[in-house]
Protein backbone atom coordinates (compact mmCIF):
# COMPACT_ATOMS: atom_id res chain seq x y z
CA UNK A 1 0.00 0.00 0.00
CA UNK A 2 1.48 3.32 -1.00
CA UNK A 3 1.18 6.44 1.12
CA UNK A 4 -0.71 9.31 -0.46
CA UNK A 5 1.08 12.64 -0.80
CA UNK A 6 -1.69 14.27 1.22
CA UNK A 7 -0.42 12.59 4.37
CA UNK A 8 2.81 14.60 4.25
CA UNK A 9 0.90 17.84 3.72
CA UNK A 10 -1.37 16.99 6.65
CA UNK A 11 1.70 16.41 8.84
CA UNK A 12 3.17 19.74 7.72
CA UNK A 13 -0.06 21.57 8.53
CA UNK A 14 -0.33 19.85 11.90
CA UNK A 15 3.25 20.96 12.65
CA UNK A 16 2.30 24.53 11.72
CA UNK A 17 -0.71 24.41 14.04
CA UNK A 18 1.44 23.05 16.88
CA UNK A 19 4.00 25.81 16.33
CA UNK A 20 1.28 28.47 16.39
CA UNK A 21 -0.19 26.99 19.57
CA UNK A 22 3.22 26.91 21.28
CA UNK A 23 3.74 30.57 20.44
CA UNK A 24 0.21 31.41 21.60
CA UNK A 25 0.75 29.51 24.83
CA UNK A 26 3.94 31.47 25.62
CA UNK A 27 2.21 34.76 24.85
CA UNK A 28 -0.81 33.90 27.00
CA UNK A 29 1.40 32.96 29.95
CA UNK A 30 3.19 36.29 29.63
CA UNK A 31 -0.11 38.19 29.41
CA UNK A 32 -1.19 40.20 32.43
CA UNK A 33 -5.03 40.17 32.72
CA UNK A 34 -5.07 43.84 33.70
CA UNK A 35 -3.34 44.94 30.47
CA UNK A 36 -4.94 45.62 27.13
CA UNK A 37 -4.61 42.42 25.04
CA UNK A 38 -2.66 42.77 21.81
CA UNK A 39 -1.20 40.62 19.04
CA UNK A 40 -2.05 36.94 19.07
CA UNK A 41 -3.72 37.13 22.49
CA UNK A 42 -6.26 39.62 21.17
CA UNK A 43 -6.85 37.46 18.10
CA UNK A 44 -7.42 34.38 20.23
CA UNK A 45 -9.77 36.25 22.57
CA UNK A 46 -11.86 37.48 19.65
CA UNK A 47 -11.92 34.02 18.09
CA UNK A 48 -12.96 32.27 21.29
CA UNK A 49 -15.67 34.87 21.98
CA UNK A 50 -17.08 34.55 18.46
CA UNK A 51 -17.13 30.75 18.51
CA UNK A 52 -18.66 30.65 21.98
CA UNK A 53 -21.38 33.05 20.92
CA UNK A 54 -22.14 31.06 17.76
CA UNK A 55 -22.33 27.79 19.68
CA UNK A 56 -24.31 29.18 22.59
CA UNK A 57 -26.91 30.79 20.34
CA UNK A 58 -27.88 27.56 18.64
CA UNK A 59 -27.27 24.76 21.15
CA UNK A 60 -27.65 24.38 24.90
CA UNK A 61 -25.06 25.05 27.61
CA UNK A 62 -24.08 21.41 28.17
CA UNK A 63 -23.15 20.81 24.54
CA UNK A 64 -21.68 24.28 24.07
CA UNK A 65 -19.02 23.64 26.69
CA UNK A 66 -17.54 20.76 24.68
CA UNK A 67 -18.55 21.78 21.18
CA UNK A 68 -16.89 25.21 21.33
CA UNK A 69 -13.30 23.90 21.51
CA UNK A 70 -14.00 21.35 18.77
CA UNK A 71 -15.38 24.05 16.47
CA UNK A 72 -12.35 26.24 17.21
CA UNK A 73 -9.95 23.42 16.35
CA UNK A 74 -11.89 22.62 13.20
CA UNK A 75 -11.79 26.27 12.12
CA UNK A 76 -8.02 26.56 12.52
CA UNK A 77 -7.42 23.27 10.72
CA UNK A 78 -9.79 23.99 7.84
CA UNK A 79 -8.54 27.55 7.32
CA UNK A 80 -4.92 26.44 7.22
CA UNK A 81 -5.58 23.49 4.92
CA UNK A 82 -7.88 25.40 2.55
CA UNK A 83 -5.46 28.27 1.99
CA UNK A 84 -2.39 25.99 1.87
CA UNK A 85 -2.80 25.89 -1.93
CA UNK A 86 -1.26 29.38 -1.93
CA UNK A 87 2.18 28.05 -0.95
CA UNK A 88 2.13 25.18 -3.39
CA UNK A 89 0.64 22.43 -1.26
CA UNK A 90 -2.04 20.04 -2.43
CA UNK A 91 -4.72 21.16 0.04
CA UNK A 92 -5.56 18.20 2.33
CA UNK A 93 -9.24 19.08 1.97
CA UNK A 94 -8.94 18.29 -1.76
CA UNK A 95 -8.67 14.65 -0.68
CA UNK A 96 -12.04 12.97 -0.20
CA UNK A 97 -10.84 10.87 2.76
CA UNK A 98 -10.20 14.01 4.81
CA UNK A 99 -13.54 15.71 4.16
CA UNK A 100 -15.46 12.45 4.58
CA UNK A 101 -13.84 11.95 7.99
CA UNK A 102 -14.75 15.48 9.08
CA UNK A 103 -18.34 15.01 7.89
CA UNK A 104 -18.52 11.66 9.72
CA UNK A 105 -17.52 13.40 12.95
CA UNK A 106 -20.32 15.92 12.39
CA UNK A 107 -22.95 13.24 11.70
CA UNK A 108 -21.82 11.24 14.73
CA UNK A 109 -22.13 14.36 16.93
CA UNK A 110 -25.61 15.09 15.56
CA UNK A 111 -26.93 11.60 16.30
CA UNK A 112 -25.17 11.27 19.66
CA UNK A 113 -26.53 14.54 20.97
CA UNK A 114 -30.00 13.84 19.57
CA UNK A 115 -30.10 10.53 21.47
CA UNK A 116 -28.59 12.04 24.62
CA UNK A 117 -31.00 14.95 24.94
CA UNK A 118 -34.21 13.49 23.47
CA UNK A 119 -33.92 10.01 24.99
CA UNK A 120 -33.67 6.86 22.92
CA UNK A 121 -37.45 6.37 22.81
CA UNK A 122 -38.19 9.83 21.44
CA UNK A 123 -35.27 9.52 19.04
CA UNK A 124 -36.67 6.32 17.54
CA UNK A 125 -40.15 7.87 17.47
CA UNK A 126 -38.71 10.75 15.45
CA UNK A 127 -38.14 8.37 12.54
CA UNK A 128 -41.92 8.00 12.08
CA UNK A 129 -42.75 11.72 12.12
CA UNK A 130 -44.96 13.19 10.77
CA UNK A 131 -46.49 9.88 9.52
CA UNK A 132 -45.24 6.30 9.55
CA UNK A 133 -44.56 6.15 5.75
CA UNK A 134 -41.97 8.90 6.19
CA UNK A 135 -39.57 6.35 7.74
CA UNK A 136 -37.54 5.92 4.56
CA UNK A 137 -37.26 9.67 3.98
CA UNK A 138 -36.08 10.20 7.54
CA UNK A 139 -33.41 7.52 7.18
CA UNK A 140 -32.17 9.15 3.98
CA UNK A 141 -32.25 12.50 5.75
CA UNK A 142 -29.91 11.16 8.42
CA UNK A 143 -27.31 10.12 5.84
CA UNK A 144 -27.68 13.15 3.56
CA UNK A 145 -25.51 15.56 5.62
CA UNK A 146 -22.63 13.09 5.38
CA UNK A 147 -22.61 13.25 1.58
CA UNK A 148 -23.57 16.88 1.09
CA UNK A 149 -21.13 18.34 3.63
CA UNK A 150 -18.15 16.26 2.55
CA UNK A 151 -18.85 16.78 -1.16
CA UNK A 152 -19.31 20.54 -0.73
CA UNK A 153 -15.93 21.09 0.88
CA UNK A 154 -14.13 18.55 -1.33
CA UNK A 155 -15.67 19.86 -4.57
CA UNK A 156 -14.96 23.51 -3.85
CA UNK A 157 -11.32 23.03 -2.95
CA UNK A 158 -10.57 20.39 -5.61
CA UNK A 159 -12.18 22.32 -8.48
CA UNK A 160 -10.31 25.43 -7.38
CA UNK A 161 -7.04 23.56 -7.70
CA UNK A 162 -7.98 21.98 -11.03
CA UNK A 163 -9.10 25.30 -12.51
CA UNK A 164 -5.88 26.96 -11.38
CA UNK A 165 -3.77 24.25 -13.03
CA UNK A 166 -5.81 24.61 -16.25
CA UNK A 167 -5.25 28.39 -16.13
CA UNK A 168 -1.50 27.91 -15.75
CA UNK A 169 -1.45 25.42 -18.61
CA UNK A 170 -3.41 27.77 -20.87
CA UNK A 171 -1.38 30.87 -20.05
CA UNK A 172 1.80 28.86 -20.57
CA UNK A 173 0.64 27.93 -24.07
CA UNK A 174 -0.45 31.50 -24.79
CA UNK A 175 2.81 33.06 -23.67
CA UNK A 176 4.74 30.56 -25.78
CA UNK A 177 3.43 32.42 -28.84
CA UNK A 178 5.47 35.49 -27.90
CA UNK A 179 8.94 35.05 -29.45
CA UNK A 180 11.70 35.90 -26.99
CA UNK A 181 10.29 36.12 -23.47
CA UNK A 182 7.76 33.37 -24.23
CA UNK A 183 9.59 30.71 -22.22
CA UNK A 184 8.61 32.56 -19.06
CA UNK A 185 4.88 32.33 -18.28
CA UNK A 186 4.33 36.09 -17.96
CA UNK A 187 0.60 36.07 -18.85
CA UNK A 188 -0.08 33.73 -15.94
CA UNK A 189 1.70 36.19 -13.68
CA UNK A 190 -0.87 38.84 -14.58
CA UNK A 191 -4.03 36.71 -14.54
CA UNK A 192 -3.37 34.19 -11.77
CA UNK A 193 -3.24 36.37 -8.60
CA UNK A 194 -6.89 37.43 -8.85
CA UNK A 195 -7.97 33.84 -9.45
CA UNK A 196 -5.80 32.62 -6.56
CA UNK A 197 -7.47 35.23 -4.39
CA UNK A 198 -10.91 33.91 -5.30
CA UNK A 199 -10.32 30.15 -5.42
CA UNK A 200 -7.87 29.76 -2.55
CA UNK A 201 -8.53 32.59 -0.10
CA UNK A 202 -12.17 33.56 -0.61
CA UNK A 203 -13.63 30.13 -1.38
CA UNK A 204 -11.48 28.51 1.32
CA UNK A 205 -12.57 30.90 4.07
CA UNK A 206 -16.23 30.87 3.01
CA UNK A 207 -16.30 27.07 2.90
CA UNK A 208 -14.73 26.92 6.36
CA UNK A 209 -17.41 29.23 7.69
CA UNK A 210 -20.15 27.21 6.00
CA UNK A 211 -18.80 23.92 7.31
CA UNK A 212 -18.64 25.06 10.92
CA UNK A 213 -21.94 26.93 10.89
CA UNK A 214 -23.70 23.94 9.30
CA UNK A 215 -22.16 21.65 11.93
CA UNK A 216 -23.50 23.87 14.72
CA UNK A 217 -26.89 24.37 13.07
CA UNK A 218 -27.44 20.68 12.36
CA UNK A 219 -26.54 19.72 15.93
CA UNK A 220 -28.81 22.43 17.31
CA UNK A 221 -31.71 21.45 15.05
CA UNK A 222 -32.08 17.99 16.59
CA UNK A 223 -32.19 19.25 20.20
CA UNK A 224 -35.44 19.74 22.13
CA UNK A 225 -36.60 23.36 22.24
CA UNK A 226 -35.24 25.49 25.07
CA UNK B 1 -15.98 8.44 -31.28
CA UNK B 2 -15.97 7.40 -27.65
CA UNK B 3 -13.84 10.40 -26.65
CA UNK B 4 -16.38 12.69 -28.31
CA UNK B 5 -19.23 11.18 -26.31
CA UNK B 6 -17.22 11.63 -23.10
CA UNK B 7 -16.68 15.29 -23.96
CA UNK B 8 -20.42 15.75 -24.57
CA UNK B 9 -21.20 14.11 -21.23
CA UNK B 10 -18.77 16.36 -19.40
CA UNK B 11 -20.29 19.39 -21.08
CA UNK B 12 -23.82 18.33 -20.10
CA UNK B 13 -22.78 17.73 -16.49
CA UNK B 14 -21.37 21.21 -16.12
CA UNK B 15 -24.67 22.71 -17.31
CA UNK B 16 -25.94 22.52 -13.70
CA UNK B 17 -24.31 25.94 -13.48
CA UNK B 18 -27.08 27.49 -15.57
CA UNK B 19 -29.85 27.08 -12.99
CA UNK B 20 -27.48 27.74 -10.10
CA UNK B 21 -26.65 31.10 -11.62
CA UNK B 22 -30.35 32.00 -11.56
CA UNK B 23 -30.61 30.94 -7.94
CA UNK B 24 -27.56 32.90 -6.90
CA UNK B 25 -28.84 35.92 -8.76
CA UNK B 26 -32.07 35.63 -6.77
CA UNK B 27 -30.14 35.53 -3.50
CA UNK B 28 -28.30 38.75 -4.23
CA UNK B 29 -31.34 40.47 -5.77
CA UNK B 30 -33.32 39.83 -2.59
CA UNK B 31 -30.37 40.94 -0.46
CA UNK B 32 -30.14 44.24 -2.33
CA UNK B 33 -33.89 44.69 -1.95
CA UNK B 34 -33.69 44.02 1.77
CA UNK B 35 -30.80 46.46 2.23
CA UNK B 36 -32.86 49.05 0.38
CA UNK B 37 -35.66 48.58 2.88
CA UNK B 38 -33.47 48.37 6.02
CA UNK B 39 -30.09 50.00 5.38
CA UNK B 40 -29.06 49.52 9.02
CA UNK B 41 -29.12 45.70 8.66
CA UNK B 42 -26.50 45.76 5.92
CA UNK B 43 -23.69 44.00 7.80
CA UNK B 44 -25.88 41.10 8.88
CA UNK B 45 -27.43 40.74 5.44
CA UNK B 46 -24.11 40.80 3.62
CA UNK B 47 -22.68 37.79 5.44
CA UNK B 48 -26.00 35.98 5.20
CA UNK B 49 -26.23 36.59 1.45
CA UNK B 50 -22.68 35.36 0.87
CA UNK B 51 -23.35 32.19 2.85
CA UNK B 52 -26.63 31.63 0.99
CA UNK B 53 -24.91 32.10 -2.34
CA UNK B 54 -22.11 29.72 -1.36
CA UNK B 55 -24.60 27.06 -0.30
CA UNK B 56 -26.59 27.29 -3.52
CA UNK B 57 -23.31 27.27 -5.42
CA UNK B 58 -22.78 23.74 -4.14
CA UNK B 59 -25.07 22.35 -6.85
CA UNK B 60 -22.92 23.87 -9.56
CA UNK B 61 -19.85 22.48 -7.81
CA UNK B 62 -21.37 19.00 -7.86
CA UNK B 63 -21.89 19.32 -11.60
CA UNK B 64 -18.34 20.55 -12.09
CA UNK B 65 -17.03 17.68 -9.97
CA UNK B 66 -18.96 15.12 -12.02
CA UNK B 67 -17.70 16.64 -15.25
CA UNK B 68 -14.10 16.57 -13.98
CA UNK B 69 -14.50 12.94 -12.95
CA UNK B 70 -15.92 12.10 -16.37
CA UNK B 71 -13.04 13.86 -18.09
CA UNK B 72 -10.17 12.50 -16.05
CA UNK B 73 -11.44 9.05 -15.04
CA UNK B 74 -13.35 8.01 -18.17
CA UNK B 75 -11.20 10.10 -20.50
CA UNK B 76 -8.05 8.51 -19.12
CA UNK B 77 -9.29 5.04 -20.08
CA UNK B 78 -9.79 5.74 -23.77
Amino acid sequence: MEIQDTVYYIIAITMAIIAILFYANIQIKKYDPLDKPKGIVLLLMMGVTTVDKMVNDQTNEIIAENLGPYIGTLTVYLVLSNISGLIGFDPPTANYSVTLTLAMITVFLIEKNAIKFNGLKNYLKGFFKPFAPFFLMNVVGKVAPLISMSMRLFGNILTGGVIMSIVYMFTGLASNLVPIIGQFNFIGLIIAPALHFYFDLFAGLIQTYIFISLTIALIGKELPLK
Amino acid sequence: MELGLIAIGAGLAVMTGALTAIGEGNVFAKAVEAIGKNPEAENKLRSMAIVGAAISETCAIYGLLVSLLIMFVLGGRV
